[in-house]
């Protein structure tokens, strides 16, 4: 049976009515027409379907649309201010922390959500706090410049 | 994943009734990072999941002077990484967290779900045994605590009924004069499950030089989280010697029953049971030693 289902996306109040095994990626990607997020292992390992729920990174590939209910989501679609990019969309270009891109929003929003917690982090504290989000192009060294970049470190 | 009713109960009472009425076809749903992954792979096709996220009397972290540390079933893994409590009292539960999964995993993760799931690849069920942790169970024929080893039966099995909920962790403040570690080990990438795990308690006697208790726990290495009781056996009453760690550790690596798989060979298991015991054992010694100074002379409770 379906359930209608309120979510606050990118700052915009959502209705969707979803299966309760419908996952929070295919709610986003397929009814909200969301697209910036991928689906990878669909095991919670690789990082690419990150989204933010109230704030915290998750893997919606693995997290049911319904448990969602009343929760405010962040997408990369939501980061960018009008035609102004996020700093850290900025950054990533800048740096070339990106090849293929398949991987890159769920690496820009697990950054944003380390920065929002922690402004000015280690270059440890990113390397642990990115450690789950892969990149098979390789461009790790890009990307912890990018974020160590907006960091200001 | 199969099609299944999604029910959200207020109560623990309330979420035991629904689980009855399911008679067996249904399943707590917490995190549901292991949920979601067993489902989408057809291994478990419930009728219907009962969300317990909603239920207030299974969140949060306190100490209660009577029980000791009270770990609410709902306590992600992140929570435990950054409880101030935790951080301060119980500092090598922060530590492990540090090292589980990785943060999406702990986001959502619950401690409740993590032990109730009976997965053999983790890390939390080595300490928690090591600090003689129990956990609060109820059902709807009432409510009963259990050590914590009476928990795990075998590969995800567990000793919880159908119809039953496990509602906290309590973990008793650990004796003066106490030092644990916990070691993870893992054979391919550090966000990959860990490949074996050690945890080693150390409470000394009042002479502060014999262990009095010994607690050794070993993950990944048998069909369940286990204690190596021989090896734990070899050195109570006795003060640490380099001929006695080695005597253990060597038990220790006997004692468990690791397999063949990608993470390493059975002998190779063995052999790094072997190696972290003898690690942990002297972090562990270390820091019982250091926690008594430093308890005669502040007044402080033993660290650990
Ligand atoms: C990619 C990945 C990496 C991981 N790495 C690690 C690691 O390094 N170390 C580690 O320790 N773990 C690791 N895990 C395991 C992870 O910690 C657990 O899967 C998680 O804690 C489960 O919690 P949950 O709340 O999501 O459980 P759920 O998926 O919601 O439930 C798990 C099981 O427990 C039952 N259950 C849940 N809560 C209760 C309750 N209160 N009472 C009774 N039954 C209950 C459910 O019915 C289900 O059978 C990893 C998992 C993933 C996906």
């Amino acid at each position: 049976m379906k359930k209608q289902i309120r979510l606050r996306v990118n700052g915009m109040d959502r209705t969707v009515e979803v299966a309760p095994r419908t996952s929070l990626l295919e709610a986003v990607r397929d009814q909200l027409g969301l697209t910036g997020a991928k689906l990878g292992c669909d095991m919670q390992v690789c990082g690419a379907c990150t989204l933010l729920l109230d704030g915290k990174p998750v893997s919606a590939c693995s997290f049911l649309a319904v448990d969602a209910d009343g929760s405010e989501l962040t997408t990369i679609e939501g980061l960018a201010a009008g035609d102004r990019l996020h700093p850290l969309q900025e950054a990533f270009m800048d740096c070339g922390a990106l090849q293929c891109g398949y991987c890159t929003s769920g690496f820009i929003l697990t950054a944003k959500a380390l920065l929002d917690e922690q402004p000015r982090p280690s270059e440890e504290q990113i390397k642990d706090y990115l450690g789950g989000n892969f990149c098979r192009c390789g461009c790790y060294q890009e990307i912890i410049q990018a974020v160590k970049k907006v960091a200001g470190i | 994943m199969n099609d299944f009713e999604y029910l959200e109960p207020a109560t623990v009472a309330e979420a035991c009734a629904m689980l009855k009425r399911y008679g067996g076809e249904a399943r707590p749903y917490a995190g549901g990072a292991y949920l979601s992954i067993v489902m989408k792979q057809g291994l478990i096709r419930p009728k219907a999941l009962v969300n317990i996220k909603k239920i207030q009397e299974l969140k949060g972290i306190r100490f209660d002077p009577s029980e000791g540390f009270v770990i609410g079933a709902l306590a992600t893994h992140r929570e435990l990484e950054t409880s101030q409590l935790i951080r301060e009292k119980l500092p090598i539960l922060c530590a492990v967290e540090r090292e589980v999964a990785n943060i999406r995993v702990r986001n959502v993760g619950t401690v409740g779900g993590n032990l109730a799931s009976g997965e053999p690849l983790t890390d939390l069920a080595q300490v928690f045994l090591a600090l003689d942790a129990r956990v609060a169970i109820s059902g709807p024929s009432g409510d009963r605590t259990i050590p914590l080893e009476e928990l795990f039966v075998d590969l995800y099995q567990t000793s919880l009924g159908e119809e039953e909920i496990l509602t906290r962790v309590i973990v008793p403040p650990p004796p003066p004069a106490t030092g644990i570690e916990y070691i993870r080990f893992s054979s391919s990438s550090v966000v990959d499950k860990p490949c074996v795990g050690v945890a080693v308690r150390i409470s000394l006697n009042a002479d502060r030089k014999t262990c009095g208790t010994v607690r050794i726990a070993l993950g990944c290495v048998a069909p369940r989280p286990m204690r190596a009781q021989g090896a734990e056996a070899l050195l109570t009453g006795h003060p640490l010697s380099p001929q006695l760690v080695e005597q253990a550790a060597a038990a220790a690596a006997e004692e468990c029953s690791p397999i063949s798989d990608l993470r390493g060979s059975e002998r190779f298991k063995r052999g790094i049971v072997r190696v972290l015991v003898r690690r942990a054992m002297a972090v562990a010694y270390d820091r019982a030693s250091h926690a008594s100074t430093l308890r005669l002379r502040s007044g402080q409770a033993g660290s650990a």
